[in-house]
């Protein structure tokens, strides 16, 4: 056997899948040529050291990514096996979002009307501007106590200034759930 | 189920005595198809430090390859159920985790930024301060051997990825030519080859270094 036989058949040599006689034939090559016993030994040093590395452990956070990822997981596969959830949800945003709407015109409506009416009586004074009015609905209520990943939807109210100071008021629909 | 799987996760490491602890993952996975979903911890237990050395040897990225090891378990989850349960689940993990590592490598390679942070992690290696791990050995033992240990990870680093998928399946994790042939997707001569090949390669990487 020479250097480019026993190199070619160095795989099988290392796991020990040589026929008896190319064992034979490669260890009388090995006993004889010092390049591949420099090879050779090199390849099971570097093996060794290889096997000897500290594992890399997960991390802390390992867990925990994985349980959100999981749950995140859940859910779609919840909405993709029943899709009529989805549909469900959707529909019951839209509705929310189209009552919270109305009532925010209707009461603008209104507090405009009233407004005209104080300002014509009274002297002007100092304009009052309400913060921005946010609802924020919790749509695990959806889905009752699944957690799922859903942002929660947000709404932001037109806060146009009234002259008497007074804040916008509305209540959610009790569809969900009384929150 | 699902403040289970969450929970339980979490858990887990604290209580060793699962209730499947004493099953071969065949049997976790059927637990986990009949509606058990803590089983799925059970497989979690047993395989993230597998595949996440694995995964790290083979693209050396350590925090990517925790990354790809989540993106294991939810492609296990997502399809378990379609698992040819005739097979190993192992292997299956492992074909899963092989083919993200290569999809990442392919990636990679088309990224500069990638030259960039293998020279800083290099860096890294060569000017970390020696550590006094074992008090017993000589400050010469020890360099030596942190030495070898950075060198041989060069070495695996610098394998053709197909090289390097098969030489870290076959040197780590132990596995059969025939089990390396069903993760990879070769057929057996393939994967003597490219083991042959591997091999030859980190041993003409290594030995210049080891005179």
């Amino acid at each position: 056997m020479d250097c480019c036989e026993f190199r070619e058949k160095y795989s099988d040599f290392a796991d020990g899948l040589l026929d008896d006689e190319s064992e034979l034939r490669a260890r009388r090559h090995l006993s004889l040529c010092a390049p591949c016993r420099r090879f050779d030994a090199a390849f099971r040093t570097g093996v060794r050291a290889l096997r000897d590395l500290p594992p890399v452990e997960v991390s802390r956070s390992f867990d925990d990514n994985l349980g959100r990822r999981l749950r995140h997981e859940l859910v779609v596969r919840a909405l993709a096996v029943n899709p009529a959830w989805g549909a469900v949800a959707a529909m019951l945003v839209m509705v929310t979002i189209g009552l919270v709407t109305w009532d925010l015109a209707e009461l603008r409506a209104a507090r405009h009307a009233a407004s005209a009416v104080a300002a014509s009586a009274a002297a002007p004074h100092a304009i009052l501007i309400p913060p921005p009015v946010e609802i924020r609905i919790d749509t695990t209520q959806i889905f009752g106590d699944i957690s799922h990943p859903f942002d929660p939807v947000l709404l932001v109210a037109d806060t146009t200034p009234f002259a008497d100071g007074s804040t916008l008021r509305f209540d959610i629909p009790a569809v969900w759930g009384g929150r | 189920m699902t403040s289970a799987v969450h929970s339980s996760l979490r858990a887990h490491r604290a209580s060793p005595a699962s209730p499947f602890a004493e099953l071969d993952d065949s049997h976790v996975v059927q637990a986990f198809l009949s509606g058990q979903s803590r089983a799925f911890d059970e497989l979690v237990a047993r395989y993230q430090a597998r595949l996440l050395n694995f995964i790290y040897r083979t693209i050396g990225d350590r925090e990517r390859a925790e990354d790809l090891v989540q993106e294991v378990f939810i492609r296990v989850y997502r399809h378990l159920h379609r698992f040819d349960q005739a097979k190993k689940f192992s292997t299956w993990a492992y074909t899963i985790a092989s083919n993200l590592a290569k999809n990442e490598l392919r990636n990679r390679s088309r990224n500069p930024l990638v030259l960039f942070q293998a020279i800083r992690k290099h860096w890294e290696a060569d000017h970390r301060p020696l550590q006094f791990e074992d008090s017993s050995s000589r400050p010469d033992d020890m360099y030596r051997k942190r030495h070898l240990r950075a060198l041989v990870e060069q070495s695996v680093e610098q394998l053709p990825e197909h090289h390097r998928v098969v030489f870290v399946l076959r040197e780590l994790e132990g596995k059969t030519y025939e089990e390396i042939a069903e993760i990879t997707g070769c057929n057996l001569g393939t994967v003597k080859s490219r083991l042959n090949r591997a091999r030859n390669s980190f041993a003409t990487i290594i030995a210049p270094h080891l005179d």
